[in-house]
């Protein structure tokens, strides 16, 4: 039970990573990054390869896949979303969903097929506390989101890249108005995003392997997240996180967490399979919907206009 | 102009030789395979947009809806041994029961979460599919579909069933036609640009997306259905996510609203991948590459590309249209501005609060038939929540608004706007892509009783069109705007797309007319001018809301003037005596006197 | 050694290709899926199958054509109908992928064109179609297998089965949970989980508290490694046989040793260096050229190959041809001898492998010829 909760606040965690990088990108741009995805699945076989090579654990790998992902990140802005900038949104949509068709494939032809495994952030093996074994990788997992995630409120809030970056995503014409690079801060936006994209990747990585097909599914969690939260809110973007990471381990938990309702209903454990708990994510997110058409953390919107 | 209508007719038949040779070219069984299944996208992505095209709502349930009817053909002529005719119509009335039922949540949602609550929908039948083995045969899939039978008449594999699936390409784009042709397809480009404006032109935007939503499932399940028979197993794959993107991409690559981009769009997704097999791996890689480069030469899809090389000549419609109407030619109706005292549009005791704050508090007041009442007030008194509320933008929390002996308080902006309160709007709402006289002609879409299945049903000649477009261009013609009935909205001056909101308000035939700040941004000449027309149009009886600031604007046109504060009726008379109102001046004037000092 | 080896095989070659006058020219195409979620099975059944052309006998003038069938249904069927369009094409490798092959059959049918295809998975040869030819064993082989090593030898029967969501997933846990309770076993927990599913923990505490004395399971590479890894991590002491994928060096590859200690795996093949020189000369030429061992669809494919382009060498002009010698006779590959059940299914025997907990590499523990289904 304790393992379980661990396991689930350690997915939130790596999913608010990438909840987050998706939100930035969406502030700053009105654009969906459909390669979201796809940065993951790079980031975690920059990890992967590195880890391999050095023989380093993930913290020490760390500096490197940011940097790099951060450069990627950028590319991909400068390819995908900088020419169709003027371009109605769904225009980004495609270019973002080849860009990170392109990337997956580039990972496959350079590293090939095989799924990789990552460094773990520090050491593998798990910490013994009273009587309950807690995973040395899920802790590390939570302590490192939380680093990255303060890491990017400080550059946010207290520095002047930060203001600047606030400014275009609040409101552009006002940003270029007052002298902002508006297309730089966009570029550094993508990096930061591509950057926290990849340290989920790297996370991921370790927890449960890479394999270059792996984008398709980390996109739609992030997705989800980001929308089921409330669209442009970084807290909705955290708690839709925690939210499809709940609905991953501990729905499909329910039967052994409450094991008088397996005895009082025979098909309970079909009713909380994987399979079967995915449904209800998507069930509930139409319920959140319902009553909140604008997300969990959204602002109102007076009506669609 | 002329010439450029010409090239386009030598590229459209040019282009139509070549999809028609096509398969006579490259013939071979895989060559054949690969243009039905085309066809069978082309299907899809035509459908595809009538809910993304045309209502311009990213749904990304289209591909549920293709894998979904797959399932229903595969399961019916698989398993049960149904005729063609029998699997085919149930997978396209499974595909619309479906939709109808995905709506009732779905369809209100805002652009995002409609979006990702269509993919939810998709992503839970895959489950399904996967999941329910004993009726889906689970991820590997169901096997042993047959080939089409019709009427007893089995169609074969090649050119039979590629002239099969294409006759329903064609069908398809006979649908998409005739939607997009008439007023109906003017209303849809109305609701895509502006859901409000439309709702003010009595056009339920809701009912419209409703039914383009459904007329998209419709399509897509006759796109899943012959998928099925063409590939002739149905299996998860169908459902995946890949294959909705697949159809955007078609829909964007191609063109969002163009049918014939939707055929180029299926056409080059579907071969590209095939033409360049030979690269192992690398070419998806290619196949994106060309995809994003496309996106970048041609923003609206190769439709649009063409239509930027080639324009479209805008046909000799206004002298033909004007031949057919000679306006009356009425004096403006100077000197005959009596209002009646019979109140036409009754507001009582209206209240509207947004958290806490009241911008609206117990505000009673009337119009007289023929009168023109102006609302004068501060910024932020809440004139314009009073137009909005009287025009069911917001709902009122309290208090009544009654237009002639009935209550609309609750209705909709739509149906009020059908029961004759026309407005316009301080932000100016036109469509910017659309003509002037269509802008003016889409206000006829209840008076001429436009529908989805009347569209169908036209023919050649589509008169309830011509009928708008005539009455339209009778309107612009009171207006002196007929001589830029062509022109596009979007190209016009501040001053003339004024003109033009109201002109299409009054298109409407209204019993009231709402002019939010409609002398804003126009020089003193222009507002002379309008004050005329609205002076004419009172004279003939049409009951006049105006709001402003400008009190030169108001002072010699308001009949009746009313004033707000913080949300209250301070002062309501002729204008003379509001001017000398004392209350008035200290809220209003005065007020601004001090700002304009402290400035 | 090996130098040695090659450099003698590769002087044969050299030999046959300038002693054969009259060459046959042929061309193979290769359907596999190369992208998506199978691009690391369908790429060791491409490099099989490169390998089988780079041996092929002596005569023979090959022209390998791989193409991608992607992740779509219809992506198999297409490659094929293209392929069919050359005259040199007499048979050609389909995927593993069993729903893409279901879609191929009718194209195989209409063309008259055999097909080899290393998929296990349930109903690809149900359908009474002569061209498909399987080279994996039939599921119903491999799982009847793979149980009575369970409860003949391990003597356990309180079982709980893992299995992903994929065709060939569900094909294996259908077969596993028949049999076992034909055999007496009982199911005590089965759950499916989705391929690219990733934290699995509600399934392993679900499966915990169900408490089983053996865990088997079908699944695709990553998610096994992620079961075996798991397990470990919390310290569950269940034995667990597996399917072929755990003995896939891909997949040892993300485990350590200890992870692996006890587990087992049902296979199609068992390979050991100096068994005979066929064997040998494959498995060096696998290692050099790929630099990775063979798995089981690595050598199922290069099996069937060569058993296929043997047919050419003896004699066969057609695909008419090909069919009848895959379908009648018997070839010695280097895994084992493959011969038609009557329905195309070539392969009979199944393996069952253990790591001791030392090495990434299993060893053989059983071995079962002409395995029929129950």
């Amino acid at each position: 039970m304790t393992q379980l909760l661990l396991n689930t606040l350690s997915l939130g965690a790596a999913y608010s990573l990438l909840a987050i990088g998706f939100v930035l990108v969406l502030n700053a741009t009105g654009a969906v990054n459909l390669a979201h995805g796809s940065f993951v699945v790079v980031g975690g076989f920059l990890a992967a390869s590195l880890g391999a090579m050095l023989k380093l654990p993930g913290a020490i790998v760390l500096p490197v896949v940011l940097s790099g992902m951060m450069l990627i990140g950028g590319l991909l802005s400068l390819a995908a979303y900088y020419p169709l900038r003027n371009r109605p949104a769904v225009s980004v949509f495609i270019s973002t969903i080849s860009m990170g068709a392109i990337l997956e494939t580039a990972t496959l032809l350079v590293f090939g097929p095989s799924p990789r495994v990552g460094p773990p952030i520090l050491s593998g093996g798990s910490l013994r506390v009273g009587d309950a074994v807690l995973n040395v990788q899920s802790l590390s997992t939570i302590v490192l989101a939380i680093a990255l995630v303060a890491l990017q409120y400080v550059i946010f809030s207290r520095t002047v890249l930060g203001k600047r970056l606030r400014a275009v995503a609040e409101d552009r014409e006002m940003a270029t108005a007052l002298g902002v690079n508006v297309n730089v801060m966009i570029l550094i936006t993508f990096g930061i995003s591509a950057a926290l994209a990849g340290a989920a990747g790297l996370i991921f990585a370790n927890t449960f392997y890479i394999t270059p097909g792996d984008g398709e599914a980390y996109m739609i969690k992030t997705y989800v997240a980001a929308t089921m939260g409330g669209w442009g809110s970084l807290r909705g973007a955290v708690a839709g996180a925690f939210l499809v990471a709940a609905f991953e381990v501990l729905v499909p938990s329910l039967p052994v967490i409450l094991p008088w309702a397996v005895g009082a209903l025979p098909s309970f454990g079909a009713l909380f399979s994987p399979t079967a708990s995915t449904i209800w994510l998507y069930l509930a997110f139409l319920v959140v919907l319902f009553f909140r058409p604008q997300g969990l953390f959204g602002e109102a919107v007076q009506q669609r206009a | 102009m002329l010439r450029s209508a010409k090239l386009r007719l030598v590229v459209g038949l040019a282009a139509l030789c070549a999809l028609a040779s096509w398969p006579l070219v490259m013939s071979s069984p895989y060559d054949l395979r690969l243009f039905t299944l085309a066809g069978v996208f082309a299907i899809l992505a035509i459908g595809y947009q009538f809910i993304f095209g045309y209502v311009g709502e990213l749904s990304l349930s289209q591909g549920a809806f293709f894998g979904f009817s797959a399932y229903v053909t595969g399961i019916l002529a698989a398993k049960a041994g149904l005729d063609f005719a029998e699997t085919f119509l149930a997978s396209i009335v499974a595909c619309v029961l479906l939709a109808v039922l995905i709506s009732i949540p779905v369809l209100r949602l805002a652009s995002h979460y409609f979006a990702l609550a269509t993919l939810g929908v998709g992503q839970v039948l895959l489950l399904l599919a996967i999941d329910w083995q004993s009726l889906t045969g689970g991820a590997i899939g169901l096997s042993g579909v047959p080939l089409p039978k019709l009427f007893g008449v089995q169609i074969g594999r090649g050119w039979p069933l590629l002239l099969f699936v294409w006759s329903f390409v064609l069908f398809a784009a006979i649908v998409a036609h005739q939607t997009k042709r008439g007023l109906y397809g003017l209303a849809c480009h109305v609701v895509r640009q502006n859901a409000v404006a439309a709702r003010a032109l009595a056009i339920d935007p809701d009912a419209i997306r409703f039914a383009m939503f459904l007329l998209s499932a419709a399509i897509a399940g006759v796109a899943g259905a012959l998928h099925a028979h063409t590939i002739r197993i149905v299996s998860p794959e169908g459902l995946d996510f890949k294959v909705m993107i697949a159809c955007l991409t078609m829909a964007v690559i191609g063109g969002r609203t163009h049918v014939w981009g939707a055929v180029a769009g299926a056409l080059l997704v579907v071969h590209l991948p095939e033409w360049l097999r030979g690269f192992e791996q690398s070419y998806v890689i290619i196949t994106s590459s060309v995809l994003i480069l496309i996106l970048i030469l041609a923003p609206e899809g190769l439709a649009g590309f063409v239509d930027r090389i080639l324009p479209v000549a805008t046909p000799e419609r206004t002298s033909t249209v004007a031949a057919s109407s000679r306006p009356s030619n009425l004096p403006a109706g100077e000197g005959v501005l009596m209002p009646s005292e019979t109140p036409i549009l009754a507001i009582r005791h209206l209240t509207k609060t947004f958290g806490g704050v009241h911008a609206l508090n117990n505000v009673s007041f009337s119009l007289m038939r023929g009168s023109i009442t102006a609302v004068i007030g501060p910024n932020g008194s809440g004139k314009t929540t009073l137009v909005n509320c009287m025009t069911g933008i917001y709902r009122a929390d309290a208090g009544e608004i009654v237009l002639g002996g009935n209550e609309i308080t609750s209705m909709s902006s739509d149906e009020i706007a059908a029961r004759g309160v026309g407005r316009t709007f301080q932000n100016l709402r036109l469509v910017e892509d659309m003509s002037v006289l269509d802008n003016v002609a889409v206000a006829r879409f209840r008076s001429e009783e436009a529908s989805l299945g009347k569209a169908m049903l036209t023919g050649r000649r589509d008169s309830r069109l011509e009928r708008a477009r005539s009455h339209a261009l009778h309107v612009l013609r009171q207006f002196g705007l007929d001589k830029i009935a062509d022109a596009r909205c979007g190209s016009l001056p501040h001053g003339i797309k004024r003109l033009v909101e109201i002109a299409r308000a009054i298109c409407l035939d209204p019993v009231v007319l709402l002019l939010d700040e409609p002398a804003a941004g126009l020089n003193e000449s222009e507002q002379a001018e309008l004050a005329g027309h609205l002076e004419g149009l009172a004279a003939r009886g049409l009951t006049l809301l105006v709001i402003e600031h400008n009190m030169e604007f108001l002072k010699s046109l308001a009949t009746h003037m009313v004033c707000l504060d913080y949300g209250e009726l301070i002062a309501s008379g002729r204008p003379s005596a509001i001017y000398q109102d004392e209350r008035v001046v200290e809220a209003y004037i005065g007020r601004r006197h001090a700002a304009e000092l402290g400035a | 050694m090996r130098l040695v080896g090659r450099t003698v095989f590769a002087a044969a070659l050299l030999l046959s290709w300038s002693a054969s006058a009259e060459e046959t020219s042929l061309t193979v195409p290769i359907i596999v899926p190369i992208t998506g979620l199978l691009a690391l099975e369908g790429t060791s059944q491409l490099n099989g199958a490169n390998l089988a052309i780079a041996h092929a006998p002596p005569g023979l003038k090959i022209k390998a054509q791989t193409v991608d069938s992607g992740t779509a249904a219809e992506g198999g069927a297409n490659a094929l109908e293209r392929a069919v369009g050359d005259k040199n094409v007499d048979f050609a490798v389909a995927p593993l992928f069993g729903t893409q092959v279901l879609a191929m059959l009718p194209v195989a049918l209409e063309n008259k064109m055999p097909i080899l295809a290393p998929t296990g998975t349930g109903p690809v040869t149900e359908q009474g179609n002569p061209y498909m030819f399987r080279l994996y064993p039939h599921d119903a082989i491999s799982k009847a297998a793979h149980i009575r090593y369970v409860v003949d030898e391990l003597k356990l029967k309180r079982a709980a089965i893992l299995y992903n969501t994929t065709g060939y997933g569900q094909s294996g846990f259908k077969y596993m949970s028949d049999y076992l309770s034909k055999l007496g076993g009982e199911v005590v927990f089965s759950e499916g989980v989705d391929l690219t599913a990733k934290e699995i923990s509600a399934t392993l505490a679900k499966l915990k508290a169900a408490k089983p004395d053996v865990i088997l399971i079908q699944m695709h590479s990553a998610s096994i490694a992620m079961v075996i890894k798991q397990l470990a991590a919390g310290g569950v002491q269940i034995p667990v046989v597996g399917n072929t994928t755990i003995a896939m060096p891909a997949t040892a590859a993300l485990l350590q040793p200890s992870d692996l200690k006890g587990v087992c795996a049902e296979s199609a093949w068992w390979l050991e260096k100096g068994a005979n020189p066929m064997t040998d000369r494959f498995l060096d030429d696998y290692t050099s050229k790929f630099g990775a061992m063979p798995d089981a669809y690595a050598i199922q494919q290069y099996d069937g190959l060569m058993m296929a382009l043997t047919a050419v060498k003896s004699g066969a002009r057609s695909a008419e041809d090909v069919r009848r010698y895959m379908s009648t006779s018997e070839y010695q590959g280097v895994a084992m001898s493959y011969k038609s059940d009557g329905k195309g299914n070539l392969a009979h025997s199944v393996v069952i492998v253990c790591y001791d907990g030392s090495s990434l590499t299993p060893k053989l523990v059983k071995r079962y010829d002409d395995v029929v289904a129950y």
